[in-house]
C-alpha cells in the first residue's frame, strides 16, 4: 500500500506540473533498448515523468521538487526475486516456543523446563520446543517416551525435539490431538516408533513423522509471521529488490502480509502464492482463498493471485521426476506428488480464474508434464493472459526450451545450484548428461523465452546479488571453490534483464515496471559500483545498494541522503543480518 | 511373488582411531561364508587380499567369495536402494561403517523407514570406543560421543590394555548407562559371533552349551572365544506373558549379549512371535501363524561363562509363564 491516497485513474491525471523528485548526474542503465543509458530522471505520483539528460528533467524542477545529485553513481531498475520464503526461514525462531537452552539437559531439567513453560503460559495450549537428549534418558535409566511425559504433563499436548533433530518426543495428548494411533500409516521418509507387538505408538516420531504433529498444532503466531516478513522485506529493500514472490502462503500468512502492508512497511511488491498442498503447513481456507477471498488482500504492493504446488521432489531423495531413469537405476524415474491428470485439470481451472500456477519442477520429466498441462489450458481457455511459472527448472529438456516462449511460461531458476559449492555439487546426482543442461538460462533466453531468478531462501541466501553474479560467471563468487559449474553463462546485459524486466513480466506488469521509461512505475536502485566497469567475477555479489525507490518512494537509504525531507526512507541504518 | 529374505544390517560407529577399521578388517577376513556388502568410508585403510579381487571400480571392490566392499555415498537411501535392487548379487548381510564424525542414529533411522521395512532389518549397532582417549572429550565431541553411545546395542571398549581398571571405572561412571553391554577388547578382537547376527556362526555350535556335552571341535579364527562365552537354552510349552518376558529381558545380566528364539504369548495367541536381543536392545515381533503345530517357546541365550548361571536364568524365564 502506497504512503499517500493519491491514486490515479483515467480522468485524474497526475503527471502535470512539477516533479516531486529529480535524480541527475547519474550513469543510469534503463533496460530500455531505445534509450539504454540516461543521466537523469524525474518522478511524480510514483511514475517516471521524464527520462534522459538534465535538459529533459530541468523544466520539471519546481519549488518543492527534491533534487538529488547522483555524483556519477550507477543506477538501474530495481531487482525481482521471483521465489523466496522469509516466513519459513525466520518465523519458527520467533514463535516463543519452549527453549530449554542447555547443552545436555538431564531428564529432570527437561521436566522442569516443561513445567516452568506451562506455568508461564497457562491454559491448554501446546508446549512445543527444543530440545532433549535421548542419551541422558538412557543414563538415567528412563525411557524417552510418551509415558514419561504423561507422568508429569498428561493434559496438555507436549512435543519436544531431539537435540540432533533426529526425532520428536510427544505425550499421549499430542498423539490424540494429531490422531496418531496404532492404525496410523507411517509417512514415507520417517516413521512412528511403536510397540513391536501391539503397534501402539510410544511417543517417538522420526523424521517425516513430525509433520503429523505440526498439522495438529496451531498456526505460527501472527507476531512471528509479521516479524519474519517485515525483516524479510527490509533485507530485500536494502538489497535493491522491488518485486518478489513469497511462494507458499496460507490465510495466516496473508493476514500478516496485509498487516505490514497497511502499516506502510511492505516495501517490496509481493505476489503471494497460496499452497495447493498441505505438505509445509496446513491451509485451512484454501478453497475460499482461491475462489475469491484472495482479493481481500489486494493492493499495489500485495496480491495473492497465484497458487504454488510441489509437482515432484528433490535431488537429495532422488525424487525429482526425470524424463528417463535416474543414473544407476533400472526403472526409477523419481516421484510425482500429484497425477498428471490432476495437474492438467488444476492448471486449466486456475488459468480460467486468472490465478497463476507456480509449479515446483526440479526434474525434466516434471516440467515436461507441466508444460503439457499449460498447453491444455491454452487449448481449452485460449490465451488467458496468465503467465504460469515453472519453479526451480533445475534440469530442462532441450525440446522444451522453445515451449516457454510459445506457452508464455516463465522459467525460474534457483541460484544455489549454479556455481561450484557443496550444495551445487550435490546436484550432480542427476548425472553428467543432465548436468550439462542444468539451470539453462541461456537455452530459454535464446529460444525467446523469459527466465527469472528466485533465491529460494532458506535453501540459498536471500541476497540476490550472489546468484546475479554467478549467472554471468558460473563460478564461485567468494573464491572458495575453483572452477566453473555446469551450464552456459549469460552476458551482463542478459542477466540484468533476468533480474529486472523479466521479473516484471513474470508478475504480469512489464508494461508498468521493470525498466526506466516515462510512464512506468518509478522503481530504481543506486549502487556503490558500476556493474559495467569491472568484470563480474568477485565484483557483483557484494554490491551495496545505496538507494531503493519503489513507486517513487524511497524504501531504503543507506547513507541517509533523504533524511529530514518529505522523502525520508522507510528503512535505513542497519539491515538484518541473516 | 516370493518375498525375499530380510537382510540383516550391522552398523559400526565410533570416532576416528577408535578401531572401527580393525573391526571391519576382522569381519571382512573372517570365515562367515556369506555374500556380504561392507560399506566403508575409506578403502585405503581396509586390508583386501589383492588375489581375491575379481573387479574394482573407484567405489566398489568385488571379491572372489562374492563379497563386495564399497564406499559409503552421501545419499544412503539411494545407495541402499541400489544394493537391494541388485538381483544377481543381492547381499546376504550388510555392514555399514558410520563416519567418525556422524551420528549413527541417522543411519539407523533411515534404515527403519517404511520403504526398507521388508527388505532389511538392523541386526546390531556397534560403537567402538578408544578406552584411553574417551574420557577427555568435551563440547561438540562429547555430544557426538553421546549420540554414538545412544545408538549402540553393544559398546566395544577397545585398547583396554592401555588403561588402568580405575580409568575404566571413571569412564563407566561418566559415560555409560545402567545395564550397558560392554565388550572389552584389545585390537578389536571381539567374538564376531556376538556382534554379527550370522547364522553360519550359529552360537549353539560355537559356544560350549553349559547344559550339554562338550562342543564339536572348531578351529578358532583369532582367539578361542569359545572358552569365554557360553550359551544356554530354555523351552516351555506353556504360553508366556509379554510383560513378564519383557521384564526378564530387560533385567538380564549385562554379560549376556544375544538372545533369540520363538515365543508363544498369551497376548498374541494366534501368532508365533520371534525374539531378537542384541546387547541392550530387544524386540519381540509377531511373525506367522503356528500352522497347525503346537505352540511353544524356545530361547537361546549367549553370554560370558560367568553370566550364564543356569539356575538363575531358569528361574527368571520360568517366571514368564503366564
Amino acid at each position: 500500500m502506497a504512503k499517500s491516497d493519491q491514486y490515479l485513474s483515467s480522468n485524474i491525471a497526475g503527471a502535470i506540473g512539477a516533479a516531486e523528485l529529480v535524480l541527475f548526474n547519474g550513469r543510469i542503465y534503463t533496460v530500455n533498448e531505445q534509450q539504454p543509458w540516461v543521466e537523469a530522471v524525474a518522478i511524480k505520483h510514483g511514475r517516471f515523468v521524464a527520462v534522459g539528460s538534465y535538459a529533459d528533467v530541468q523544466p520539471l524542477i519546481g519549488e518543492r521538487t527534491r533534487v538529488l545529485d547522483l555524483n556519477g553513481r550507477f543506477a538501474m531498475p530495481g531487482l525481482y526475486d521471483m521465489h523466496t520464503h522469509p516466513d519459513l526461514a525466520l518465523a519458527p525462531g520467533y514463535s516463543g516456543d519452549l527453549n530449554i537452552g542447555l547443552d545436555d539437559p538431564t531428564p529432570e531439567q527437561v521436566k522442569q523446563a516443561v513445567l516452568d513453560y506451562a506455568a508461564a503460559n497457562p491454559g491448554e495450549g501446546w508446549i512445543y520446543g527444543q530440545y532433549f537428549v535421548r542419551y541422558t534418558f538412557k543414563q538415567a535409566g528412563l525411557g524417552a517416551d510418551r509415558e514419561w511425559l504423561d507422568s508429569f504433563m498428561p493434559d496438555r499436548p507436549v512435543a519436544i525435539l531431539d537435540r540432533s533433530w533426529g526425532c520428536m518426543m510427544v505425550n499421549s495428548k499430542a498423539l490424540e490431538l494429531a490422531g496418531i494411533d496404532a492404525d496410523t500409516m507411517d509417512p514415507r521418509h520417517g516413521y512412528i516408533e511403536r510397540d513391536s507387538v501391539t503397534g501402539v505408538p510410544n511417543g517417538i516420531l522420526v523424521d517425516g513423522a513430525y509433520a503429523l504433529i505440526h498439522a495438529a498444532m496451531p498456526p505460527t503466531p501472527q507476531h512471528a509471521l509479521q516479524r519474519a516478513y517485515r525483516e524479510g522485506v527490509q533485507f530485500q529493500s536494502g538489497h535493491g529488490v522491488v518485486g518478489t514472490k513469497y511462494v507458499h502462503v496460507c490465510e495466516h500468512r496473508l493476514n500478516a502480509l496485509k498487516a505490514i502492508d497497511q502499516a506502510g512497511e511492505l516495501t517490496v511488491r509481493v505476489e503471494a502464492a497460496i499452497s495447493w498442498q498441505d505438505d509445509i503447513f496446513p491451509v485451512k481456507r484454501r478453497w475460499e482463498l482461491l475462489a475469491g477471498e484472495r482479493h481481500f488482500y489486494r493492493s499495489a504492493r500485495l496480491n495473492a493471485n497465484a497458487v504454488k504446488f510441489h509437482f515432484d521432489g528433490t535431488h537429495e531423495s532422488r525424487s525429482s521426476y526425470l524424463s528417463s531413469v535416474w543414473p544407476g537405476e533400472t526403472s526409477w524415474r523419481g516421484h510425482l506428488n500429484l497425477t498428471p491428470e490432476h495437474i492438467s485439470d488444476m492448471v486449466v481451472d486456475m488459468d480460467r480464474k486468472g490465478v497463476r500456477v507456480i509449479a515446483h519442477c526440479t526434474g525434466d520429466g516434471a516440467s515436461d508434464l507441466f508444460l503439457d498441462a499449460v498447453a491444455e489450458a491454452r487449448r481449452r481457455n485460449g490465451d488467458s493472459g496468465v503467465r504460469h511459472q515453472c519453479a526451480h527448472s533445475t534440469t530442462l529438456l532441450d525440446a522444451n526450451l522453445e515451449r516457454f516462449a510459445q506457452l508464455q511460461v516463465t522459467a525460474e531458476f534457483s541460484p544455489v545450484g549454479w556455481f561450484p559449492s557443496s550444495f551445487a555439487n550435490a546436484r550432480t546426482v542427476f548425472g553428467e548428461e543432465r548436468m550439462q543442461r542444468a539451470y539453462n538460462f541461456k537455452g530459454v533466453l535464446d529460444a525467446g523465452g523469459v527466465a527469472v531468478m528466485g533465491t529460494d531462501w532458506p535453501v540459498s541466501s536471500i541476497n540476490p546479488w550472489i546468484g546475479f553474479e554467478a549467472m554471468i560467471t558460473r563460478e564461485n563468487p567468494f573464491g572458495s571453490e575453483e572452477g566453473s559449474f555446469y551450464g552456459n553463462p549469460i552476458t551482463l546485459e542478459q542477466a540484468i534483464r533476468v533480474m529486472t524486466i523479466n521479473g516484471a513480466w513474470c508478475m504480469g506488469m512489464e508494461d508498468k515496471a521493470g525498466s526506466i521509461e516515462v510512464g512506468k512505475s518509478a522503481d530504481l536502485i543506486v549502487l556503490d559500483r558500476d556493474l559495467f566497469a569491472r568484470s563480474a567475477k568477485g565484483n557483483i555479489h557484494d554490491t551495496q545498494v545505496q538507494l531503493t525507490l519503489l513507486e517513487g518512494e524511497v524504501m531504503w537509504d543507506r547513507q541517509g541522503e533523504f533524511n529530514n525531507t518529505d522523502h525520508a526512507a522507510v528503512w535505513q541504518g542497519e539491515l538484518p543480518n541473516f | 511373488m516370493h518375498r525375499r529374505e530380510s537382510i540383516p544390517v550391522t552398523i559400526v560407529s565410533g570416532f576416528l582411531g577408535a578401531g572401527k577399521t580393525t573391526l571391519l578388517n576382522r569381519i571382512l577376513n573372517s570365515d562367515h561364508g556369506l555374500r556380504m556388502a561392507v560399506m566403508v568410508n575409506d578403502f585405503g585403510a581396509i586390508n583386501i587380499d589383492s588375489q581375491l579381487i575379481v573387479s574394482q571400480t573407484q567405489t566398489t571392490v568385488s571379491l572372489a567369495n562374492g563379497c563386495i566392499c564399497c564406499t559409503v555415498e552421501s545419499d544412503l537411501i539411494e545407495q541402499m536402494g541400489r544394493l537391494l535392487d541388485n538381483r544377481e548379487n543381492r547381499p546376504e548381510y550388510i555392514v555399514i561403517e558410520a563416519s567418525g564424525v556422524s551420528n549413527p542414529v541417522k543411519i539407523a533411522s533411515t534404515l527403519r523407514y517404511p520403504q526398507f521395512r521388508n527388505a532389511l532389518h538392523i541386526d546390531s549397532i556397534l560403537t567402538v570406543v578408544d578406552a584411553a582417549q574417551f574420557e577427555s572429550l568435551e563440547g561438540d565431541m562429547a555430544q557426538l560421543a553421546m549420540e554414538q553411545l545412544d545408538a549402540a546395542d553393544i559398546i566395544v571398549l577397545n585398547k583396554i590394555d592401555q588403561v588402568s581398571p580405575q580409568q575404566v571405572d571413571a569412564l563407566r561412571s561418566r559415560w555409560l548407562y545402567p545395564n550397558v553391554r560392554l565388550l572389552q577388547a584389545v585390537e578389536c578382537d571381539v567374538p564376531l559371533e556376538l556382534v554379527l547376527g550370522v547364522e553360519r556362526f550359529k552360537s549353539a555350535q560355537t559356544f560350549r552349551p553349559v547344559n550339554a556335552a562338550a562342543p564339536s571341535v572348531k578351529t578358532p579364527s583369532v582367539t578361542d572365544h569359545s572358552a569365554l562365552f557360553a550359551s544356554w537354552s530354555w523351552r516351555s510349552d506353556k504360553p508366556l506373558s509379554l510383560k513378564a518376558l519383557r521384564q526378564t529381558l530387560a533385567s538380564l545380566p549385562a554379560d549376556i549379549y544375544r538372545a533369540k528364539g520363538v515365543c508363544n504369548l498369551v497376548e498374541v495367541a494366534d501368532k508365533r512371535c520371534v525374539l531378537h536381543l542384541v546387547g541392550s536392545r530387544s524386540e519381540i515381533k509377531p511373525q506367522d501363524t503356528w500352522r497347525g503345530t503346537s505352540p511353544y517357546s524356545e530361547f537361546i541365550v549367549i553370554g560370558t561363562h560367568g553370566a550364564i548361571d543356569p539356575a538363575n536364568l531358569q528361574a527368571a524365564f520360568d517366571q514368564c509363564v503366564a
